[in-house]
């Protein structure tokens, strides 16, 4: 049980670091990577730790977090760039 | 034949559960993922929506960041007192697992309660799904889709969460079903803190 108070300890560290780093003067491109690697690093204790993933057998690890990452991936790195470009076509050729 | 049975004794093979889980595990995870990827749905549209208004409202101006900070504390602290109680069910413990599973709903309740209170101040503040007074239309609609769908979650987990400590007080819940409980309560801690990030601080 003392596990699961260090986890909880440490998120609320992460949590704590992330709203000093937006009242911090970082640079924008700094801040949003620190941001985006403490919310996956927050994920994945929560994952491992809390959901005990970490116990788990490798077939359904692999799957859940592997099914999870690359779906996500397509979302964020191709499909939502996509529908911006095409956003912007339609606007171009209504200017015409 | 001894190659026979190293064979069988090969997860990858089939003819063996390659999860080493109950159906009630796997299919626990089967929803965690499905109901993941249709927050990250929501999550990519928002990044969508927000490229494409150009200005978005600073989240500082509109939201006390302490206070949702707050709402934060409290939904981490829930799911340890929730892990506790997975793992005291576990040990057979179902006296301190009653405790902790309840101490887990009165978080859950509590951030609801202050999620009401902050939707109350941004409707009053004039915050609506089609405008709001900071600017981009779509941070209105976002805010109610996003905290809304997870709030919704989060009432789910309550009443499941109060089911599952009265169960469990009359001695009816079994330490699986604490267990598939604290997987969907965590499941809602892991969407905040994507929320949190994407939608409060970035």
């Amino acid at each position: 049980m003392k596990t699961y108070w260090i986890t909880w300890s440490v998120l609320l560290g992460f949590t704590l670091m992330m709203l000093w780093a937006d009242g911090a003067a970082i640079p924008r491109t700094a801040f949003v990577a620190f941001m985006l690697v403490a919310m996956l690093t927050k994920a994945s204790i929560i994952g491992a730790n809390f959901m005990h993933l970490r116990s788990e057998r490798l077939p359904l690890v692999l799957t859940v977090v592997v099914g999870l990452l690359v779906t996500g991936a397509v979302l964020f790195v191709l499909i939502a760039p996509d529908a911006l470009r095409i956003h912007q076509m339609v606007d171009a050729s209504q200017a015409r | 034949m001894a190659q026979a049975s190293a064979s069988a004794l090969n997860r990858w093979d089939g003819g063996v559960c390659p999860f080493d889980a109950g159906w009630r595990k796997v299919m626990m995870w089967w929803f965690i993922v499905t109901d993941g990827l249709l927050f990250a749905g929501f999550l990519a549209s928002y990044g969508y929506a927000r490229l494409l208004a150009g200005r978005w409202p600073d989240q500082a101006s509109v939201f006390s960041l302490r206070y949702i900070a707050a709402m934060t504390f409290v939904l981490i602290s829930s799911s340890a007192t929730m892990a506790s109680a997975v793992q005291s069910a576990r040990d057979g413990n179902a006296r301190v697992a009653t405790r902790f599973v309840a101490l887990t709903a009165l978080g859950g309740a509590c951030f609801l309660g202050m999620q009401a209170f902050e939707w109350r101040h941004l409707i009053e503040a004039g915050a609506r799904l089609n405008v709001n007074p900071w600017g981009a239309p779509a941070f209105g609609a976002y805010f109610f889709l996003l905290t809304g769908f997870h709030g919704t979650h989060v009432l789910t987990g309550v009443v499941v969460l109060v089911v599952t400590a009265l169960r469990s007080a009359m001695g009816r819940s079994t330490a699986e079903g604490v267990e598939m409980a604290g997987l969907y309560w965590h499941f809602v801690d892991l969407v905040w803190v994507f929320i949190f990030t994407l939608f409060y601080l970035l």
